[in-house]
């Protein structure tokens, strides 16, 4: 009899992988065309990052959830998270980008549910039983996985390539088939990609690989493992040699830089030497997207770097101590070469010198969650992995529950977004905002953000439809001005609060240029913010816009601040020699952090240390300005 | 198939043909009658082509004959052991054993339902059980002017704006970097710049006439419905992907509760509480 059910279940088995290819063919017959807008109408928001089952480590950590439970959470349904809660977000996503880690893709998995008797080597039966143990153990397992893998000490067995490869194959095809039958023309985007985890002994140089196509020109590939790799080289000739082999289309997006120590944003080529102008338009083309903002910290800027910027520590708080993997300290002049801000310097610089700027990017936000749950609003954050999903010990435990990770989890910020100004819901139309960095960051809230750039906005812009005249007269986020215009360029810039969310404190314009002397420089601008009349800036700084945060209960009161702020801009400091960027910074009034929440919710009291109250951000792409 | 074959090869070995026999031999003499399915062990094809299998799986080349010859020997000592346990009942209460019992259960039932394909019946009455849930977007067109965030000095203002704009005047409102007018806009754009409270009132205000004050995530506005297009009821071939994507979510949980419920029909379960 038991023997009747098992050969059952395999023929079964076999079965469903058979049923599965027809049934997308079916699906994707029935796809509607879509019309795009003459010009971006509408912001979508998405995810650019995240973590499933598949992924080794989210596995390890405990997450049970495959890509169709993250497909149908993006897309607004309820599903029950791997700790047993039901997890629901206030409002779908528009489209998602599941980025499990190519490197070892299914393998835990793959661990767990191997026959024990055939495990021979030690360590992968000590792993195999902790993982059996139950979820400590399991996070236990991984932790050991990491720091095996930080220290070049990853076992063989997990190194089998024919195995890996067997398994990966299979994966991927289903995981393609199921980013298919999710992809809805017009309502949600899915889009085909994976992590390329590069890292030099834990110092993180990953990054997230997005492809516009589907399945029938991305199952020309599997997810590609650096291996061996130390740069990101390799990465690009792989995505030079799919476009040439498809017709498609790949772009990669860095993250993290705060935890790179310097090696994210480098003045110089991986050889030590200057960087060429091949290196550097090589680079901008292949990467026009970088996110800056994340559950592991932020990367915007650093106050070693923007000691006159006092809103420039938001999220460094743990990151800054340590590379990816906590086994070597930051150092002070690793920093420039971790933080977006000083890499659009960087840029200038290298420009200016070669005539190409490699760090011509846009910016966006997006999770990092190895829950396979997209979640980075404070009120349902369901925390950076498995281990730390909601529970009372969340606030207070290390980063990885169990395991010395040099941080603690109140460290990790519920952040953030990808805003994409777009003109269709379609996997080309988001992907091609982001080829053109029409797009910006949000650390969770979801602000509506438009700059456009040009040489003759005025007030009355304001007045009527801007963004036609945006559109007409000027750039957008993501755009160059070319020197032409007389005088000097003036920034049509409009913010509007979340709808659901907190008001707005104010809106800043950062400029970075180069100076005559070939140095480059910032300065933060306060342009227009809440109560004009009654917040007259005292020594050039805007005072602070209050505080209605209510610890206690975890509220706070949309009694300050403004719903919406709009301004045109002009640079009052412009030379017409100085090549120069210019981004937008919208900050919103104090509202709780997801540890104020958690601290209501679970009745804790709280270390000091722990914050309980933060502003939340925006950050677009930059504008640039190049003299030519 | 490679394996396959191998297996067939191995089979062919004296080496396996003396280990099965010497597992007769070891059944018959242990001095125990041979209880047929109980006390006795057979190593016979299938076994050894499932061992050298899934060695093959694990280190993608065959086992030696040391190895094949060790794989057999512990397989035996496996069953020895698992049958010895059963007789003595260590399978019982043990939390790791029922677990895997009822998850081997689980996946019979759900493997069924997973790889069945749904007809267009069933999946028309999910649609109409639920036609919202599949409905185009309702598109609506309408002015708005805004009058700032809601405070009850701009109640106060929305009344008298309101007379003006009913009475033809222009009001222009605060000036705030919002569209005037909206043309075919979808949930998903009003929602995304006012709010879903907003998005909802689009739906239920009169047409043709300016009416107010509604609320916002921005604040108050004052609002004329131009036009609103009633959602179509949904197709099965326009929205056939979403449909059978629910469908396949909810077939493995539904089987599942079935397959269970079938189960429990047999059991009288009794709950006695401690007092």
């Amino acid at each position: 009899m038991r023997k009747t059910i098992a050969t059952a279940a395999l023929l079964l088995a076999s079965t469903a992988l058979i049923s599965g290819c027809e049934k997308l063919s079916q699906a994707s017959g029935s796809k509607a065309e879509v019309k795009n807008t003459a010009y971006p109408e509408q912001v979508y928001w998405g995810d650019t990052h995240l973590h499933t089952s598949n992924s080794v480590d989210a596995f390890g950590f405990g997450t049970r959830l495959d890509p169709e439970a993250a497909l149908r959470f993006a897309r607004g349904e309820e599903v029950e998270a791997t700790t047993g809660t039901k997890a629901k977000l206030a409002r779908p996503l528009d489209f998602l980008v599941i980025s499990d880690h190519a490197e070892g893709i299914g393998a835990t998995k793959a661990l767990y549910e191997a026959p024990r008797m055939l495990l021979t080597d030690p360590i992968a039966l000590r792993w195999y039983d902790l993982m059996h143990e139950g979820p400590e153990g399991s996070l236990k397992a991984t932790g050991e996985m990491l720091a095996a893998r930080a220290s070049g000490n990853t076992p063989a067995f997990m190194n089998d390539k024919e195995a890996a490869e067997k398994r990966t194959l299979k994966l991927w095809s289903e995981h393609m088939d199921t980013v298919e039958r999710y992809n809805e023309p017009g309502k949600f985007t899915a889009f085909m990609g994976f992590e390329y985890t590069l890292m030099q002994t834990g110092n993180n140089l990953h990054r997230n690989v997005i492809f516009r196509d589907g399945k029938d020109k991305v199952s020309t590939i599997t997810p590609w493992d650096p291996q061996d790799s130390l740069w990101p080289d390799d990465l690009w000739a792989k995505m030079e040699a799919y476009e040439k082999n498809t017709g498609g289309k790949v772009l990669a997006i860095p993250h993290n830089g705060n935890v790179s120590n310097g090696l994210m944003w480098m003045l110089t080529e991986p050889n030590g030497g200057p960087m060429s102008a091949d290196y550097a338009r090589r680079r901008a083309a292949r990467e026009p997207v970088v996110e800056i903002t994340q559950i592991k910290g932020d990367s915007e800027a650093h106050p070693f770097m923007s000691p006159n910027d006092e809103f420039a520590g938001y999220g460094v708080a743990g990151w800054e101590k340590f590379n990816l993997l906590g086994n070597i300290a930051t150092k002070q002049g690793d920093l420039p070469g971790s933080y977006v801000r000083e890499a659009l310097k960087r840029g200038l610089l290298i420009e200016q010198r070669t005539g190409v700027n490699p760090y011509k990017f846009g910016v966006i936000g997006s999770t990092d969650s190895h829950t396979s749950l997209s979640t980075p609003d404070e009120n349902n954050f369901f925390g950076k992995h498995t281990g730390v999903e909601p529970g009372p010990k969340r606030a207070t435990a290390g980063f990885v529950p169990g395991v010395n990770s040099g941080r603690m989890n109140w460290e990790s910020l519920a952040s953030g977004y990808a805003a994409v100004w777009a003109t269709s819901n379609t996997r080309e139309a988001i992907f091609d905002a982001m080829m053109r960095r029409e797009v910006y960051a949000t650390t969770g809230p979801r602000m509506v953000v438009r700059v456009f750039g040009g040489w003759d906005f005025k007030e009355a812009d304001l007045q009527g439809d801007f963004v036609k005249a945006g559109y007409a007269r000027g750039v957008p986020m993501g755009g160059e001005l070319k020197p032409g215009g007389t005088g000097k360029p003036s920034f049509l810039i409009s913010a509007l609060k979340d709808p659901e969310d907190a008001n707005l404190d104010r809106v800043q314009v950062v400029k970075g240029w180069v100076d005559a002397a070939g140095k480059a420089h910032e300065k933060v601008f306060d342009v227009v913010w809440s109560d004009m009349d009654k917040r007259q800036p005292v020594n050039g700084k805007v005072p602070a816009v209050g505080d209605t945060v209510d610890v206690a209960t975890a509220t706070y009161q949309n009694t300050i601040g403004a719903p919406t702020l709009a301004t045109v801009w002009t640079d009052p400091e412009f030379q017409p020699g100085q090549r120069a960027f210019y981004y937008v910074r919208v900050l919103q009034i104090p509202t709780p952090t997801w540890m104020a929440y958690d601290m209501v919710k679970y009745k804790l009291t709280l270390p000091p240390e722990i914050p309980l109250k933060h502003q939340e951000r925006a950050y677009t792409s930059a504008i640039w300005y190049n003299p030519g | 198939m490679q394996f396959k074959d191998t297996a067939r090869r191995l089979l062919k070995e004296p080496l396996v043909h003396f280990l099965i026999a010497g597992a007769l031999v070891f059944a018959l003499l242990s001095g125990r009658a041979p209880d047929l399915g109980e006390r006795r062990i057979v190593v016979d094809e299938k076994v050894v082509g499932a061992l050298v299998g899934r060695f093959y799986d694990s280190f993608r080349r065959l086992p030696t004959k040391d190895e094949t010859d060790g794989l057999i020997a512990d397989w035996v000592r496996d069953q020895v052991y698992y049958r010895e346990a059963l007789a003595l009942g260590l399978d019982q209460n043990d939390e790791v054993v029922v677990r895997r019992m009822r998850r081997k259960m689980e996946t019979l039932a759900v493997a069924d339902a997973e790889t069945r394909t749904p007809s267009d019946a069933e999946l028309q009455a999910m649609i109409d059980k639920d036609p919202a849930r599949y409905a185009e977007d309702p598109r609506v067109t309408f002015q708005q002017v805004y009058l700032g965030a809601d405070t009850p000095e701009n109640r106060l203002k929305a009344e008298a704006e309101l007379a003006r704009l009913r009475k033809g005047e222009q009001v222009s409102g605060l000036p705030a970097p919002i569209p005037a007018r909206m043309d075919n806009a979808g949930s998903n754009e009003t929602s995304g710049l006012f709010g879903d409270e907003f998005t909802l009132n689009l739906r239920r205000l009169p047409v043709g006439q300016w009416t107010g004050p509604v609320a916002s995530g921005l604040g108050l506005h004052l609002v004329r419905i131009e036009r609103r297009a009633a959602a179509e009821p949904p197709k099965l071939a326009k929205v056939r992907q979403r449909v059978e994507n629910d469908w396949r979510a909810g077939a493995g949980a539904k089987a599942r509760d079935e397959a269970y419920q079938r189960i429990l029909k047999g059991y009288d379960v009794v709950i006695e509480l401690p007092k």
